[in-house]
């Protein structure tokens, strides 16, 4: 028992201050970025990107990579000859519409944001984010991961990052929860399980799809036991990117569903 | 037995019947064997030399040799010898006898080859689905080179029962897919009398992505980033038996500082795995002051990968050829740090919960795994170990700088959850140790041998010891630098079983802890 308490005195408190108080990022392999003045368009980056996630469009002569697709990988920096493609350190990625994902860094196109919420679907959410707001239930789904989002939410509940200080916590059913943690690409033999979980969260209820496989497929895209991530199944209200995205870059995409970042 | 020997014993023996022997990598001896006498050269094998049925496979060569191939990998783990027994499957004739009932081992393997192949163990005392759950459509084969690997199958409702146990008072729970905690989908069928569990049928294969098809013509360089994704946790031990397999058939010596970085981040991986799995074997046991000890403990080992690689999970650490970039330099002094940091906390944690009374009273004798059933099934890493099965890869097939290293692997007998803990107790120290012995003695040079071209239709095997065990892929290259074939086995494939039969006469309630003391990959089963 002296041994316990010597211990608890030792580290009265490991939990960090996210999202209060910024994190030192400077050594995470965060998104890779393109710098269109550096960049010559040779299209190599674009051929050896395993997950696909590097487009050129022609017409426009631009560059974009989708980072719903992106499993942060280092190897377009690394065989970029023009030293345009750079990892940075950024992990907040989060956000709730996959075009602004899918064309980012640059050239979105005004007209082709689906608009997130009509006037009635905003009034509901409104209320959704009241309702939810200071206290969220949250079911987790494995839909077909490779467990690491699924680690990295886990990651969640340790000593240093202690999602119930903000009101926040993990239930074992979702018939109790307001929000799914979806991870993985919804594979064949996952879909009915997830639709099933869907159905069983009662209303309002939150989607966020979390990691590469769960926003697009990431590295599993197009298989014969796979879908292209979650949302071909169940609508998704946040797309976290990463593969797996850091639990800070989690919780940034959970709060980030309740509008409280 | 040596390599020689072992030939001219199996030439004395089955002199007509093996048509052709053939040495690769300096350790891997295929031989050739027409398919009537597959089961009794087997059968030799498994008996007469005691050497364990490690991995089978087989594998679409109609574009070769005009026909299937399967592929029986044994081990001899005292020589670090493979032996391979090759056998060809024509497409007219798509049956293999199956060796289930004298190598419970080979079950599964056979189950899945008949599911990704459609060549149909005959005699298999259980032909069940393995890999596809009801909605698959009968007749279809997605390892068969014909298959589209983007088709979409419809979904149908076939008929799949799960084992029955009768008699009075005897019932059925089922659990899953979905579970309460953060945990990967699978489920489970208890049959249940009373308290105890009489038996327990895990249905998994809920994560399958088609893994090894999607890898199939695609670059060695593509491949590689799909490898590392084969299971969150073993990042680093899959990458690295995928680099070791095209290595070898590019015939590249990989530079010592590279083997000595490989040495760290195997250990590191496998540190921060055995730390998560203390804490859940403590979660799981209700002592909270303890769990969260060694979750402190291994937010600390990912905080030093981040110092290292920037990579929680190390991720694109690696490369075929080496390392991606001399991660090392200047990092002596922050690794000695946080491991001499870890390993204090850790012998003062382990002190404090081995004087619990209570929790040892918990874990001792639960879930016992027997030694007879664990070398049956090749029960491999700390849950082999635990159960008397004394086997390590870096120990019997070398890799990186391991035969440099000094290590001692542990060793227990009684197989409960207890012994399982006291394992990876002893592993956590071990890496410990192995890194700060691999720190000290890193060499300064090249860390990186560029592979470039690759022949096709070359062959080896890449193992390694991740932190839930053997892990034994196997590789064969296809033209202009593509993948032909990749088969992967994971530690949890041969464990699942081997879960199954440990939870027998335990309580429902005390399978999570059996459960958390496996910690098996469901990603790394279901591929
Ligand atoms: S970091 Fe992302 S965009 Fe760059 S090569 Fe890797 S997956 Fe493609
Ligand atoms: S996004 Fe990456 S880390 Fe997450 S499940 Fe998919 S492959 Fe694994």
């Amino acid at each position: 028992m002296f041994d316990i308490i010597k211990k608890i005195v030792k580290y009265p408190r490991l939990t960090n201050n996210y999202p209060d108080k910024a994190l030192d990022s400077s050594l995470f392999i965060g998104s890779p970025e393109i710098d269109t003045d550096k960049c010559k368009l040779c299209g190599e980056c674009v051929r050896r990107c395993p997950s696909g996630a590097i487009k050129i469009n022609t017409v426009s002569n631009s560059i974009t990579i989708d980072y719903a697709q992106c499993v942060f990988c280092v190897l377009c920096e690394e065989v970029c000859r023009s030293g345009a493609a750079k990892m940075t350190n950024k992990f907040e990625l989060a956000t709730k519409n996959k075009v602004i994902l899918q064309k980012s860094p640059w050239v979105i196109d005004e007209n082709n944001i689906p608009y997130e919420s009509q006037a009635l679907d905003d009034l509901l959410q409104s209320k959704i984010k009241k309702t939810l707001g200071r206290s969220l239930h949250i079911r987790e789904v494995d839909a077909g991961s490779c467990n690491g989002c699924d680690y990295e939410i886990n990651g969640l509940n340790n000593p240093f990052n202690d999602l119930e200080r903000l009101g926040i916590s993990f239930v074992a059913s979702p018939r109790h929860a307001d929000m799914l943690l979806v991870t993985g690409t919804a594979t064949r033999n996952m879909q009915l399980a997830l639709l099933k979980t869907y159905a069983a969260t009662p209303d309002p209820k939150l989607v966020v799809a979390v990691g590469a496989c769960a926003c697009s497929g990431g590295i599993f895209r197009d298989s014969y036991a796979t879908n292209n991530g979650i949302d071909s199944l169940v609508p998704v209200d946040v797309y976290i990117p990463g593969c797996p995205p850091r639990p800070q870059a989690i919780l940034y995409g959970i709060l980030k569903a309740l509008d409280k970042v | 037995m040596s390599m020689l020997e072992l030939k001219s014993v199996l030439a004395k023996k089955f002199a007509e019947c093996i048509s052709n022997y053939t040495l690769k990598n300096s350790n891997e001896l295929y031989i050739e064997v027409d398919s009537p006498v597959t089961y009794n050269i087997c059968s030799y094998i498994y008996q007469e030399l005691g050497y364990p049925l490690i991995s089978m496979f087989a594998a679409d060569e109609k574009q070769l040799i005009n026909s299937y191939a399967v592929y029986y990998v044994f081990a001899d783990r005292q020589e670090g010898l493979l032996l391979i027994v090759k056998t060809m499957v024509k497409a007219n004739k798509m049956e293999i006898t199956s060796l289930s009932k004298i190598i419970p081992a080979a079950d599964l393997y056979e189950r899945e080859i008949k599911d990704l192949f459609g060549i149909n163990p005959l005699g298999h005392p259980n032909p069940k689905r393995l890999v596809f759950h009801s909605n698959w459509p009968d007749g279809k084969y997605p390892l068969r080179k014909e298959f589209n690997l983007k088709q979409k199958l419809d979904f149908v409702q076939e008929k799949i029962s799960f084992q029955k146990v009768e008699g009075k008072g005897v019932y059925e729970i089922p659990v899953g897919p979905v579970h309460a905690g953060i945990i990967e989908p699978g489920h489970f069928r208890f049959s249940v009398a009373g308290e105890p569990i009489i038996n327990l049928e895990a249905q998994l294969f809920y994560v399958n992505k088609g893994l090894e098809k999607l890898c199939e013509g695609q670059s060695i360089e593509k491949c590689f980033y799909i490898a590392e994704r084969i299971s969150g946790d073993e990042t680093f031990a899959n990458s690295l038996a995928y680099c070791q397999a095209i290595e070898k058939i590019a015939g590249i010596t990989v530079p010592q500082r590279a083997q000595y970085t490989r040495v760290i981040f195997t250990e590191l991986e496998r540190l921060t795995s055995h730390l998560g799995d203390l804490g859940g074997i403590c979660l799981d046991t209700g002592y909270g002051f303890a769990t969260f000890q060694f979750r402190m403990m291994r937010g600390w080992a990912y905080n030093l990968a981040d110092e290292l690689c920037g990579m929680r999970f190390l991720r694109s650490v690696n490369k075929p050829g080496g390392i991606r970039k001399d991660f090392m330099v200047g990092k002596k002094s922050i690794l000695l740090k946080y491991l001499q940091k870890i390993k204090k906390e850790l012998e003062d944690t382990v002190d404090i919960i081995k004087s619990h009374s209570m929790f040892i009273d918990r874990v001792e004798n639960t879930g016992i795994l027997k030694p007879k059933i664990a070398a049956d099934l090749n029960a491999v890493g700390p849950g082999g170990r635990a159960s008397g099965q004394c086997n390590d890869v870096r120990k019997s097939f070398p890799y990186a700088v391991y035969d440099k290293l000094e290590f001692e692997i542990p060793k227990h007998y009684n197989g409960d959850v207890n012994c399982r803990m006291n394992t990876k107790i002893e592993e956590c120290f071990t890496s410990i140790s192995l890194m700060i012995q691999a720190i000290e003695n890193m060499p300064e040079g090249k860390i990186l041998e560029p592979v470039t071209r690759v022949e096709p239709y070359r062959f080896a095997f890449g193992m390694t010891e991740a932190p839930r065990g053997e892990n034994i892929h196997w590789i064969m290259t296809g033209e202009h630098n593509s993948i032909y074939r990749y088969k992967i086995r994971t530690p949890s494939f041969c464990n699942w079983p081997a879960l199954c039969h440990a939870v027998k006469g335990n309580i429902v309630p005390d399978f999570p802890l059996i459960n958390k003391s496996f910690n098996l990959s469901y990603a790394g089963n279901d591929l």
